[in-house]
């Protein structure tokens, strides 16, 4: 059961119109995603939109670098994106709420290097890693490590949850974070290695480190 | 066996989309042969999903959802079929990932050295491919700012040890080396360096200048 532990501390409030199951939250959306790329079910994009929709406009205006028109647009590029590369979800190979979080991010990436109107015309995509199509994943079991995380994240520290929204929902580099928070690189640095080994992130991957 | 990787920082920057677009060439090429680093990735990008289902929702404009219904019938534009695109960045980026590294435009810069300039990207000083001939070297050099390399083909050693292909190299400024091919055919690198190279003897201090590609 996936449910959040904390009663919605950081949590959703009324968008939970339809019923959640018994099941396992995440295995809803990854259902969803299934039936869209099986069916084109614009019913099941309606029920992703509603949940997913709210949490990629927070995403977007996290860090406060975009308007609020430019978040709107981001969360209307990034839902086309989900329904567009919906055959490419692997429910194995990455949670729902993980494959959102990657198309987000890239979308977020391509709309600030367009904004910025960098020189080079390189899209997010270019430089991306995607999991699909590449086959040794080992028993990855996304679900369960997304749960996992979840989990491990409740108990972390402040000083590093802080560090990783920075990170992850602000799409901040170390340097950048460490200028904002006025603390040495250093220090950043070694709170994302200690978050990181706290959220267990590596032992799938069963590594040194 | 791969056995050099980007540190757990790199990753998680790379995770999130922070790595500046070189470095992130370098991340994924290695990740192309890693698949320890693949593993590690999905896990580090699962930090992020969950971040995302965790934060405060903020709400949506229903006419954005109008919106976007519209526009589920759009064809998608296939930027990989555009041939167009050649010789554009995203081109070389792929030749690189693929392998395909006759495609490219080499400079001879000695006679076992030569470079392909990969163009200008936000960020860094020189983005480029090195490729040293069997039992070359490339002059010994310092660093100005932070050297980011990443072994093709082949292998070279200096200083520290031996490399090999799909190693993922970082020397931070001012360590000096002079990587020379290993025994066993041509050594190709990618590169990526913050701040151009210094040669640290004053007989090569006039390859500086060429190796300074994207400088000026």
């Amino acid at each position: 059961m996936v449910d959040k532990q904390g009663e919605g501390a950081r949590g959703q409030p009324a968008t939970s119109a339809w019923s959640v199951p018994q099941g396992r939250r995440t295995d809803e959306w990854s259902l969803c995603v299934v039936r869209m790329a099986e069916h084109r079910d614009r019913a099941a994009f309606a029920k992703f939109f509603a949940h997913f929709a709210p949490l990629i406009k927070a995403f977007a205006l996290s860090g406060s670098s975009l308007s609020a028109a430019h978040a709107d647009e981001l969360v209307q590029e990034v839902m086309l994106k989900v329904w567009q590369k919906a055959a490419g979800f692997n429910p194995e190979k990455a949670a729902a709420s993980t494959w959102v979080y990657t198309i987000a991010r890239n979308c977020r990436t391509d709309m600030f290097r367009r904004l910025q109107k960098f020189d080079t015309q390189l899209e997010a995509e270019d430089v991306g890693f995607e999991l699909e199509g590449h086959e040794p994943t080992s028993a990855l079991h996304a679900e369960r490590g997304a749960q996992r995380v979840r989990e491990l994240m409740n108990h972390l520290p402040q000083d590093q949850a802080q560090i990783l929204a920075k990170v992850y929902m602000e799409g901040k580099s170390h340097s950048e974070t460490a200028a904002e928070l006025g603390l040495p690189l250093g220090t950043v640095k070694s709170r994302v290695r200690l978050a990181i080994q706290k959220l267990q992130v590596f032992m799938a991957a069963g590594s040194e480190e | 066996m791969v056995k050099h990787h980007p540190d757990s920082n790199m990753l998680a920057e790379y995770s999130a989309n922070s790595l500046p677009a070189a470095q992130s060439v370098c991340v994924s090429t290695h990740l192309d042969h890693c698949t320890l680093c693949q593993q590690k990735l999905a896990q580090l990008e699962s930090i992020g999903g969950v971040m995302l289902e965790d934060t405060a929702p903020v709400s949506v404009d229903p006419q954005v959802f109008e919106d976007v219904l519209l526009r589920l019938d759009e064809v998608p534009d296939d930027r990989a079929a555009n041939d167009a695109n050649a010789s554009t960045l995203s081109w070389t980026v792929k030749q690189v990932r693929q392998g395909n590294l006759d495609k490219l435009q080499w400079k001879k810069v000695s006679r076992s050295l030569r470079i392909a300039d990969l163009g200008r990207i936000d960020g860094a000083t020189e983005f480029s491919l090195y490729h040293i001939s069997e039992g070359g070297r490339i002059p010994q050099h310092n660093h100005s700012g932070t050297e980011m390399t990443l072994v093709l083909q082949g292998g070279f050693s200096d200083e520290s040890g031996a490399y090999h292909a799909g190693d993922f190299i970082v020397r931070e400024a001012g360590d000096v080396h002079a990587p020379a091919a290993l025994p066993g055919g041509d050594c190709i690198c990618l590169a990526v360096l913050e701040a151009p190279l210094r040669f640290t003897h004053w007989h090569h201090r006039w390859l500086s200048p060429l190796l300074q590609l994207r400088a000026g």
